[in-house]
C-alpha cells in the first residue's frame, strides 16, 4: 500500500501499540504472580496489604524444596525429563511414519483406516479411563516409567498432523528419490525427514509439552514416588491436608521452567507448522 | 497356482500393501490396544449393571441409558456445558481474533508480543488454577482482584464460593481464555498471512476505508477456513473440559471424600467425578460417555453443516 | 482417499487453506489443553481421547501387587509432617512378611478403587470408616473373622458396628477422627461473647466477630457444604437413616435448619475462599477467622501457632429446646482386598499393627496430628490427649460424638445430599422440595443396596 499515512493512522498505530502493551501485561502477570509467591515467606503471601513486590525475597525457599524429604522434587524433574523425551520421540516416530503411510502409499482401505484414527479424536479420554487403566495394569505397568510412556506413544491426532502436512509435500522431491531407486522407507527417511525438520520440530514441541503437563494419567499409574512426575509432585503439594504455599509455587515455577525454555527455544517452528500446514502447495 | 495372485493381492502392487502397513501398522496396533479396546470396553459395559467391577454379568439393555437421560443432575451438566460454551467461544474467537490483528498490523517488537500472547500455551491447567485460585481470584483479603476492588473501594468478593452472582464463571473464562488464546492467535496470524496483499491494493482503488470496511469486506471473509476450523476446535475443546473445572472448584469434603458442588458441573467432571469416581458405576458412567460422544459429534455434524464445512462447491 | 484427491483437484485452494488450518487447529487441541494428552482427566482436546492412557505390558511388578511373602499396603497421604516416614516404620519392624507401604497423594478413592479392579492393587489399604457398602456386596474385600480377638471389648463399640455388615467385620479402626469448632479465646473476650451453645448464638457471634480484616467463622470453602450436613442434621435430632435403615430427616426442622445455613451464608461472616480448607488450621492461626470448623488433627499445629489462646466446641444444639450438640466421629479403617496374593498373610498383618501392636497404635495417634486410639485401653494412656483444649475435645467425643455417615449411606445418596445442600446453602433454594428430592434418591439406593 501506497497510501501516505495519515494523521488518523499514526493515532491509530499508537493506540495499538499501547492495547498490546496493556494486553501483553495482562498476560504476563500470572507468571509474575507465581514467581513472587514462590520468593515471598508464607506471611508476605498473605499478608493483609497486598504488595507487588515482596518485602524480602526468599532464595532459600529454593533450597527447602528440593530439601523437602516428603517431596522427592529432584526425582520428579529426572523422571518428567526422561518420560517427556522418551515419549515424544517415540510418538513423533511412529505418528510420522503412520502419517506418511495414509498420506503416501496408496491402499485400498486406507480410508478406514483413516476414519477409525479420526473418530477417536471425538472420544473424550476420561470416559474409557477405567478400561485402559485396568488394560495397562494386567501388563503389569503400574508404577513403572513404561506404563507412563508406552499408551502415550499412540496419539491419533500426531498422525492426523502428519498426514495433513505430507499431503502437501512436493512430490517432485520423492519422485527424485524414485527414480535414484529408493524404496518407500528410503524415500521416507532420506528425502522427505530431512526436509521436514521444522515440521517435526514443531509437533515435537507440542507433544512435549503434552507430555510434560500430563497430568491424570501419570497420577494414576505412577503410585510410588519413585516413579512421580513433577506434576505430581505438585499436586502433593495441593491436596495435602496443610498446604505450604511458598513451597507450593516454588514446585509450580521449577514445573514450568523447563517448558518455558524449551518453548522460548522453539515456538519458532510451531509457528511455521503452523503456516505451513496452511500454505504449501497453494 | 493360486498362490502368486493371492500373494499379489496381499502385498498389492509393488508391495505397496505390505509398505502401508510397516508404516502404519506400529500405530494401528498401539491405537488398538490403548483406545480402541478400552472405548469398545465402555460401550459394552453402558448396557450393564456394572458396579465395582469391570466385568459385570447382569445385562441390563438400554435401562443406564434410560436412566441418565431422565437423570437432572446430567442433564444439568449439559446446561453447564451450554453456558460455558456460550462464553468460552465467543470470547476466545474475537480476543484471539483482535490479538492477531492487533499483533499482524504492530510496527515494532511484532515478535515480543507473540510469544508474549502464546506463552501460557505452555503452562499446565493444573499450575494456571494454582495461580487463580490462590493468587488472582482467593476468595479472602490478600487476593489480588479482592486488593484491587478494596483499593476502589468496594467489598471483597468470593470469587468461586457464591453463585449469586456467579462470579466462578468469570474466573473459570478468564483461566481458559489466558491459556488458550495465544494459540488460536498464531492460527490467524497464519490466515492473515495468507491474505493476497493485492486484495487489500483493489480495496484501496476501489474507495473502501482502512479500518472496518477493509475488515469486513476484505479480511474477515478471506479469514473464512481459519475461522470455521477455529469454532469447530473451540466447540470440541469447551465439551471435554475438565482440568480448570476440577482444579478449581473441586474442594475437600467430610472424611477424605472429595466433593464437588452442583453448578459448573461440565458433562465431564459429572462422569468423572459423580458416576466413575465414589460411586464405581461404570454402567451409568458409560452410558454417559456414550451419550456425551454422541452429543459431540452431533454438535460436530451440525456446525460443520451451518458453517459451510466440507461444501465442495463452495469457493473463496 | 480418492475423493480427498479429487476435491483436491475442484477446489486445491480452499482445501488446503481449510485442512491446513484443521491441521493448524490441532495443534491447538493440543497445546491448549496440555494434560488433554494423556488423556483422561484432563481432558480437552480432542486429542486426549485419542492417545490416551493406559499402559500396558509390562514388566516391573507393580508395588501393589504383593505375593510371594510381600503384602503391599496403602495410606492416603496424611498431611501431617512425619506420619509417612512413621507408617514405614512400623510396616519395616514386621517380620512375618515384607511389607511395602505405598503413600497416595492427591484423589486416593478414585486411585484404590481403580485399582482393586485390577491386580495390581494394594493387599491392606485404608478406607474412611470402612470399606463401603458397594465394596463388600462386590466381593471387593475380605471379610476379617474374629481377628479383634480378645481386644474386640476394647475397641470403641460405634466404630466396630460401622465397620460390620451382616455380622460380618471388614475392616479394623485404625484411629479416631473427629471434627469439631475451634475458635480465638482472645478474640472472643474482647468482644464480650459467651462461646454459644445455639444456632442462633452461633450466628450472632459470627456477626458480632466479624471485622474488616477478620471474617467471624469458617465452615469450609464452600460455606459449609462440605462438612456441615451431618451436624445439622444432629442439631436438630434428626440423623442420615434411621436404626432400621430408614430415609432419617423427614422432620420439618431440618429444612428450617437448612434453611439457617443460608442466612449465615449472606451473612457476610463467613469466611469463603481461603488458601487452605477447613481441615488445615491455617485459617484460623493466620487470623483470617475467629472460629473455624476444623478437625483434632490440627491441635499440634494449633498449640504451636496459638498457644493456650483457643477453644473446643462441638456443633451447637438448634436451640436451647430442640436437638442437642453434636461432633462428627469416624476413623480409616483396616481393609484387606479380595484380590490380595494371600489374605490370610494380609490379615495377619492387619492383626499385628491395628490389634496388637499398641505401641504403634499409640504412636500414630498422637506423635504427628491428633487423634484419638481405637482402643480405649489406649485412649486413656495417650498422655497428649489429658490436659487443655485436647482433653476438651476427648470430652466432647465422648458426650457428643456421632459415628459420621451409616454403612448404607451410599456414594449416590451423599451427592444428592451434598447437591441440594449447595443449592440450599449458597443459591437459597426452597430446603423442603430439596430435602423431599434426596428422599427420593436415598430410598432407591437403600432399596438398590438391601435388596
Amino acid at each position: 500500500m501506497t497510501t501516505v499515512r495519515s494523521g488518523t493512522e499514526r493515532v491509530g498505530s499508537v493506540l495499538r501499540h499501547v492495547a498490546l502493551g496493556l494486553g501483553a501485561l495482562l498476560f504476563l502477570l500470572p507468571f509474575y504472580l507465581l514467581i513472587r509467591n514462590a520468593l515471598s515467606t508464607n506471611a508476605d503471601i498473605t499478608s493483609p496489604q497486598w504488595t507487588f513486590f515482596p518485602d524480602d525475597i526468599q532464595w532459600d525457599n529454593i533450597g527447602e524444596l528440593f530439601a523437602d524429604p516428603a517431596v522427592p522434587m529432584l526425582r520428579s524433574l529426572l523422571n518428567s525429563v526422561v518420560i517427556s523425551v522418551l515419549e515424544t520421540s517415540g510418538a513423533v516416530l511412529i505418528g510420522a511414519l503412520a502419517g506418511y503411510g495414509l498420506a503416501r502409499i496408496p491402499y485400498r482401505h486406507a480410508n478406514v483406516v483413516l476414519g477409525m484414527i479420526v473418530g477417536t479424536l471425538m472420544i473424550p479420554a476420561a470416559v474409557t479411563f477405567v478400561p485402559t487403566f485396568v488394560m495397562v495394569s494386567t501388563l503389569g505397568w503400574v508404577s513403572s516409567l513404561q506404563g507412563i510412556i508406552v499408551p502415550g506413544l499412540f496419539q491419533a491426532l500426531v498422525v492426523f498432523l502428519f498426514r495433513q502436512y505430507f499431503l502437501n509435500f512436493p512430490r517432485e522431491l520423492e519422485e527424485a528419490g524414485r527414480v535414484d531407486g529408493l524404496g518407500y522407507p528410503g524415500v521416507f527417511f532420506r528425502i522427505v525427514v530431512p526436509n521436514s525438520k521444522a515440521f517435526v520440530a514443531a509437533v515435537a514441541t507440542i507433544t512435549f509439552i503434552g507430555s510434560w503437563n500430563a497430568f491424570l494419567w501419570p497420577l494414576v499409574i505412577a503410585q510410588d514416588s519413585s516413579s512421580w512426575t513433577v506434576q505430581i509432585a505438585l499436586s502433593t503439594f495441593l491436596t495435602a491436608q496443610t498446604v505450604n504455599l511458598h513451597e507450593l509455587f516454588m514446585a509450580a515455577v521449577f514445573s514450568i521452567l523447563p517448558m518455558m525454555l524449551v518453548f522460548l527455544g522453539l515456538q519458532r517452528f510451531i509457528v511455521q507448522g503452523v503456516e505451513s500446514t496452511g500454505t504449501t502447495g497453494q | 497356482m493360486a498362490r502368486a495372485p493371492l500373494r499379489h493381492r496381499l502385498l498389492g502392487e509393488q508391495n505397496r500393501n505390505l509398505w502401508f502397513w510397516v508404516f502404519v501398522g506400529p500405530f494401528v496396533i498401539g491405537l488398538m490396544i490403548f483406545v480402541l479396546v478400552p472405548i469398545l470396553w465402555s460401550i459394552y459395559l453402558s448396557f450393564f449393571e456394572a458396579r465395582n467391577t469391570v466385568t459385570p454379568s447382569l445385562f441390563v439393555g438400554l435401562d443406564n441409558y434410560g436412566d441418565m437421560l431422565s437423570d437432572p443432575a446430567f442433564l444439568s451438566s449439559l446446561g453447564t456445558f451450554v453456558v460455558f460454551a456460550a462464553f468460552i467461544v465467543p470470547l476466545t474467537f474475537v480476543g484471539s481474533l483482535g490479538l492477531a490483528l492487533l499483533v499482524h498490523r504492530a510496527r515494532f517488537a511484532k515478535a515480543f508480543f507473540r510469544s508474549v500472547f502464546f506463552l501460557p500455551v505452555a503452562c499446565s491447567y493444573v499450575v494456571a488454577a494454582m495461580i487463580w485460585k490462590l493468587s488472582i481470584f482467593s476468595g479472602v483479603r490478600f487476593g489480588l482482584a479482592n486488593s484491587v476492588l478494596r483499593a476502589l473501594g468496594l467489598d471483597s468478593v468470593a470469587w468461586l464460593s457464591v453463585t449469586q452472582p456467579p462470579w466462578y464463571w468469570l474466573v473459570i473464562v478468564t483461566l481458559r481464555l489466558w491459556l488458550q488464546l495465544g494459540f488460536y492467535m498464531i492460527l490467524f496470524l497464519a490466515g492473515l498471512q495468507r491474505i493476497p496483499t493485492v486484495l487489500y491494493e483493489a480495496a484501496a482503488v476501489d474507495g473502501a476505508k482502512p479500518g472496518w470496511q477493509v475488515f469486513r469486506y476484505i479480511t474477515f471473509p478471506q479469514l473464512r477456513t481459519t475461522s470455521v476450523a477455529v469454532l469447530l476446535l473451540l466447540l470440541i475443546n469447551a465439551f471435554q473440559a475438565f482440568d480448570e473445572f476440577y482444579n478449581l472448584l473441586a474442594n475437600a469434603g467430610a472424611s477424605g471424600g472429595g466433593g464437588y458442588p452442583p453448578y459448573a458441573r461440565p458433562p465431564l467432571v459429572y462422569l468423572y467425578y459423580t458416576a466413575l469416581g465414589n460411586q464405581q458405576d461404570f454402567g451409568h458412567g458409560s452410558a454417559g460417555a456414550v451419550i456425551l460422544a454422541l452429543v459431540i459429534a452431533l454438535f460436530t455434524v451440525l456446525q460443520g453443516r451451518l458453517l459451510g464445512f466440507g461444501r465442495k462447491e463452495d469457493r473463496a | 482417499m480418492s475423493d480427498i484427491s479429487s476435491q483436491r483437484r475442484f477446489d486445491r485452494r480452499r482445501f488446503l487453506g481449510l485442512t491446513g488450518t484443521l491441521a493448524a487447529a490441532g495443534f491447538a487441541a493440543a497445546c491448549g489443553s496440555n494434560t488433554g494428552r494423556e488423556g483422561s482427566s484432563t481432558a480437552p482436546a480432542a486429542s486426549s481421547g485419542a492417545s490416551s492412557p493406559a499402559g500396558s505390558a509390562g514388566s516391573s511388578a507393580a508395588p501393589g501387587g504383593g505375593g510371594g511373602g510381600e503384602i503391599a499396603q496403602w495410606y492416603h497421604a496424611y498431611g501431617e509432617t512425619g506420619t509417612q516416614q512413621a507408617v514405614e516404620k512400623y510396616a519395616a519392624a514386621y517380620t512375618d512378611a515384607k511389607v511395602s507401604v505405598t503413600w497416595i497423594p492427591g484423589d486416593y478413592e478414585k486411585k484404590t478403587q481403580a485399582s482393586l479392579l485390577t491386580d495390581g492393587g494394594p493387599d491392606v489399604f485404608e478406607w474412611g470408616n470402612g470399606p463401603s457398602i458397594d465394596m463388600i456386596q462386590s466381593g471387593q474385600v475380605v471379610e476379617l473373622g474374629d481377628i479383634l480377638g480378645d481386644a474386640d471389648d476394647d475397641f470403641t463399640q460405634s466404630l466396630v458396628d460401622r465397620m460390620t455388615y451382616d455380622g460380618k467385620l471388614y475392616g479394623v479402626p485404625q484411629v479416631i477422627d473427629m471434627q469439631l469448632l475451634v475458635y480465638r479465646k482472645s478474640m472472643l473476650d474482647d468482644a464480650g461473647i459467651e462461646p454459644p451453645t445455639s444456632f442462633d448464638g452461633l450466628a450472632a457471634a459470627a456477626k458480632a466477630l466479624t471485622t474488616a480484616d477478620v471474617k467471624g467463622l469458617f465452615l469450609g470453602n464452600d460455606g459449609g457444604v462440605g462438612v456441615m450436613a451431618g451436624p445439622t442434621l444432629w442439631s436438630v435430632g434428626a440423623d442420615y437413616l434411621t436404626e432400621d435403615n430408614t430415609f432419617g430427616f423427614a422432620d420439618p426442622n431440618v429444612a428450617v435448619a437448612f434453611g439457617k445455613l443460608h442466612e449465615l451464608f449472606t451473612s457476610d461472616s463467613l469466611l469463603l475462599g481461603a488458601p487452605t480448607d477447613w481441615s488445615d488450621p491455617s485459617a484460623i492461626t493466620q487470623g483470617l477467622t475467629a472460629m473455624q470448623w476444623t478437625g483434632l488433627w490440627t491441635f499440634p499445629q494449633l498449640q504451636k501457632d496459638l498457644g493456650d489462646d483457643f477453644g473446643v466446641l462441638p456443633w451447637p444444639a438448634f436451640s436451647a429446646t430442640v436437638g442437642a450438640p453434636s461432633v462428627p466421629i469416624g476413623a480409616y479403617g483396616s481393609a484387606v482386598s479380595a484380590k490380595a496374593k494371600d489374605p490370610e498373610a494380609a490379615k495377619a498383618y492387619v492383626k499385628w499393627l491395628w490389634v496388637d501392636n499398641t505401641e504403634d497404635q499409640l504412636d500414630f495417634a498422637q506423635s504427628y496430628g491428633f487423634h484419638v486410639p481405637a482402643r480405649k485401653s489406649l485412649a486413656d494412656q495417650a498422655e497428649s490427649l489429658k490436659s487443655g483444649p485436647a482433653a476438651d475435645a476427648v470430652t466432647i467425643l465422648q458426650n457428643n460424638g456421632k459415628a459420621q455417615t451409616p454403612l448404607l449411606w451410599t456414594p449416590a445418596s451423599g451427592t444428592a445430599l451434598s447437591d441440594a445442600v449447595s443449592r440450599i446453602i449458597k443459591d437459597g433454594a426452597d430446603p423442603v422440595s430439596e430435602l423431599a428430592a434426596v428422599q427420593k434418591t436415598v430410598e432407591a439406593e437403600l432399596e438398590r443396596v438391601t435388596k
